[in-house]
């Protein structure tokens, strides 16, 4: 074992077999939400507008297949899984504090919702066995819910009460573990049964295989060409437009640089692991990124990347031989260029904040002081408004305005290649999102997490602390990252179903009269005021630390008040009203409402 | 200005309709910093599009969305999943038709082409017959031989139930016909329409009908001639 495992280590291999690894999980990123994105744009918008939404594909399961699969498989898997974990951190001594508590916590809400989830199905549909009864005669759902909620934070308290150590550390582990894996097998086990009264289970994960039928089914439609269309440049153009978005996630970060001991070859020894780079630590021997490409132009390299896109759009406006695709084409690129330059320039002001294009140190500065959007107000909201112009969505869809131009530049591209297109659109999105969170949005870095463990201070003042194993906490950035990535993505589809489409004059005008000139109103601001602050004395600087710090709590209790609040919101019923005035809806009544298929979608 | 302030109060204050609805006064948007800024008002409207997704998302997870006929007039998701969900058809839907039948399970219809001769579109064909070795009925009701509807001719008027003098034909099955691969489906033979339930699931008819030899028989019979 130990002899292989020096020939890999030594192996001349490894480090760019796991740059391709790397390269292929960041393109299947892209591609992925660029996937959950069409899905999130569709479903979205039916929950606006007050319907379902595409979720009818589905695939037809066998009751007693699917309580084995779908059921049964996951949860003993899970379960033994946390099992395992539990007996391999005893047996390291690590039982700490912090792991008790987050098996109890797993094991009260799998509990709560379970019992929740029982009791409102067989309010629904009737209990079906003893026990379902017994469960729902606790109390409504809602009540359910509400005291597993309250033993949840009574719970989190006393994890942070000074009564929390010794023996009851134990039994909180111990406990802990055994409820979180038997909770999980029960609930498991319910869904199992409860499936395998059914003869066929249809499993449509939220409406997400809908999509995916959609991509199928382009794959399979006509592939035309225009007669006396420019055949190579027409085919070549879906590609130019694709592969750009998906290199431009090359340079980002998606968790903070891991560093290890340097092995005899002067790479990283991924057995010797050492910690991480964040606030305040440098890595001292080898590191190992979380990028593909680790270069020292970083965002000048996704700029230059991002800026090839124009050329798909404006080659196959003009290959299609069609004159709605010839405007388009030329609308697309117009409006990149011009928009182009605002991006640019507002990227300036925090080029000169942080230091360096690389995005990795721009990161870390974030992290040390303060989130771009608070040093980069005003860049941030002229960013946002461009990054939306340069993916060509709504409220900047000039290129593809159905109401003039047909479809733009795609209107004579179908089947495969307009899907390209379409899904290049949604990648350009995912990867201005990822860029925004990069530059504005602290990228991996939660307030408070440091690269030990959570540690709350103000000044010299230390509130609270505990550690946590470093490799957790790099996990935990990589999720912070694509959260926050997802969530601005959401967030451009929200104004996707929000804002109507500029007027080709209105965009022009406020991309080259508005976001410009405050594009460089907004450099010059900073770099007088970066200045006058650089060149003052210590007591300025220690403001500045103390307001950044400011920043972070801010951010910490933002995140904490729309926990609670989306908590308290779930709880809220919602206000429905009956009204049965004439015969149909007399029926209804009669039948129990309209429930010849569950109401669910 | 007066005949402004009249329409709002009249708005705020007046039910209107059967339903007593109020209205809600809507104030013409003005040109002021906040609209001409843009940005403010983004922000509403994004306010306005996350609180429904927000609503119906939530509505959906805990399973408590409208049913879309029982609580049609709140907020939220009122969609049907049709063909899985099915809004019932009201009390005096006209569907396919049906023949009721006798207590004895034979038909109602004595074939007097009432209905054939009423409706419009011609889709109704009978073949009168005369009841044989049937003591009661022989020398007095005829009986269709054949009875057949073509569904896909007919309007669903309804003039063939008005027509009818035994209530032997009705359309209340709540039943909307169904498309068919071909023409000949949509022709209804009589074994087909007697076989079809009304909406309570049987095949009788809300009025009562009282035989011949009955002691409360109205008419004339084969005792009780003139």
């Amino acid at each position: 074992m130990n002899e292989w495992l020096e020939t890999l280590k030594s192996s001349s291999f490894l480090i760019p077999t796991i740059g391709a690894v790397k390269a292929v999980a960041i393109c299947m990123f892209a591609l992925n939400v660029g996937v959950i994105l069409t899905w999130v744009e569709r479903r979205l918008r039916g929950m606006i507008q007050d319907c379902i939404g595409p979720n009818r594909a589905a695939i037809p399961i066998p009751g007693k297949v699917a309580a084995v699969v779908l059921a049964l498989g996951p949860g003993v898997t899970v379960a033994a899984a946390i099992l395992g974990a539990a007996i391999y951190l005893d047996s390291e001594s690590t039982s700490n504090p912090g792991w008790g508590m987050l098996f109890f916590q797993g094991g009260v809400f799998v509990t709560w919702l379970t019992f929740a989830a029982i009791a409102r199905g067989a309010r629904k549909t009737g209990a079906t066995n003893a026990i379902e009864k017994e469960i729902a005669a606790l109390g409504s759902p809602r009540s359910i819910a509400l005291v597993g909620v309250c033993v949840q934070v009574v719970l989190f308290l006393f994890g942070l009460s000074p009564a929390y150590t010794g023996k009851t550390v134990d039994f909180i582990f111990a406990g802990g573990a055994a409820l979180f894996a038997g909770m999980l097998f029960a609930a498991a086990a319910h869904v199992a049964y409860r499936y395998s009264q059914e003869k066929t289970v249809r499993l449509t994960l939220l409406g997400l295989l809908h999509p995916a039928a959609d991509g199928l089914k382009t794959a399979f439609k006509a592939d035309f060409i225009p007669p006396k269309g420019d055949r190579l440049l027409y085919n070549l153009a879906p590609w130019i437009t694709l592969l750009p978005a998906l290199v431009l996630l090359a340079v980002v970060p998606f968790g903070p640089t891991m560093c290890f001991e340097t092995d005899a070859l002067g790479n990283p020894d991924f057995f010797a692991f050492q910690g991480l780079e964040m606030a305040g630590q440098r890595c001292s021997s080898a590191s190992y990124s979380m990028m593909v490409a680790d270069l020292d132009v970083g965002i000048l390299y996704f700029f230059a990347m991002a800026g090839t896109g124009i050329v798909g759009a404006a080659l196959a406006g003009w290959a299609s031989d069609n004159k709605f695709s010839l405007l388009g084409g030329m609308r697309a690129a117009s409006q990149m260029v011009s928009y182009e330059v605002t991006l640019g320039l507002t990227v300036v002001g925090a080029l000169m904040i942080y230091g360096t294009v690389r995005i990795d140190e721009m990161i870390l500065w974030q992290s040390e002081n303060a989130w771009g959007i608070f040093v980069q107000p005003l860049a941030f909201f002229l960013f946002f408004a461009a990054a939306i112009a340069e993916t060509k969505r709504i409220p900047f869809d000039l290129p593809e305005g159905e109401s003039e131009i047909v479809a733009g530049y795609f209107t004579e591209y179908s089947g495969m290649k307009f899907a390209m297109f379409f899904f290049s659109e949604f990648i350009a999105v995912v990867c201005s999102s990822t860029l925004l969170v990069a530059l504005f949005l602290g990228g991996w870095h939660l307030p408070f997490i440091t690269g030990n463990g959570i540690e709350v201070a103000l000044g010299e003042t230390v509130y609270y602390s505990s550690s946590f194993e470093p490799r957790l906490i790099a996990a935990l950035g990589v999720l912070a990252f694509v959260g926050k990535v997802l969530g601005v993505c959401v967030l451009q589809v929200f104004i996707r179903w929000t804002l109507p489409r500029f007027r080709y004059d209105q965009l022009m005008r406020l991309g080259w009269r508005k976001l410009l000139p405050a594009s460089l109103v907004n450099v010059m601001a900073t770099a007088t005021i970066w200045l006058a602050i650089d060149s003052a004395s210590e007591a300025v600087a220690a403001k500045m630390a103390w307001l950044g710090q400011l920043s972070m709590v801010f951010l910490a209790a933002l995140g904490l008040a729309a926990f609670v609040g989306l908590v308290i919101y779930l709880f809220i019923p919602s206000d429905k009203r009956r009204l049965v005035v004439n015969s149909s809806a007399r029926f209804a009544e009669l039948m129990g409402g309209t429930q010849e298929a569950k109401l669910e979608a | 200005m007066s005949a402004e302030t009249t329409t709002r109060e009249r708005f705020q204050t007046e039910a209107l309709g059967p339903q007593q609805v109020k209205g809600i006064y809507i104030e013409r948007p003005t040109r002021n910093a906040a609209v001409q800024g843009y940005v403010p008002d983004i922000i509403k409207g994004l306010g306005k599009t996350i609180g429904h997704a927000l609503r119906n998302t939530k509505d959906m997870a805990l399973g408590t969305r409208n049913d879309p006929v029982l609580e049609s007039i709140s907020d939220g998701i009122n969609t049907l999943s049709y063909p899985e969900q099915k809004r019932p058809y009201p009390e005096r839907f006209r569907g396919v038709h049906r023949l009721t039948q006798r207590d004895d399970g034979s038909p109602r219809c004595v074939a007097c082409l009432c209905c054939s001769t009423a409706c419009p579109a011609q889709c109704i064909h009978i073949e009168a017959g005369d009841y044989e070795g049937d003591q009661k009925r022989e020398g007095y009701e005829r009986y269709p031989k054949r009875f057949v509807i073509d569904e896909i001719r007919c309007i669903f008027c309804g003039y063939c139930v008005e027509a009818c003098p035994c209530d032997a034909i009705r359309m209340d099955t709540g039943i909307h016909p169904a498309p068919y691969d071909s023409r000949d489906q949509f022709l209804y033979e009589k074994d087909l329409l007697l076989a079809i339930p009304g909406r309570a699931g049987d095949h009788a008819s809300e009025n009562p009908r009282v035989e011949r030899g009955d002691p409360e028989y109205p008419g004339i019979d084969r005792d009780h001639g003139h």
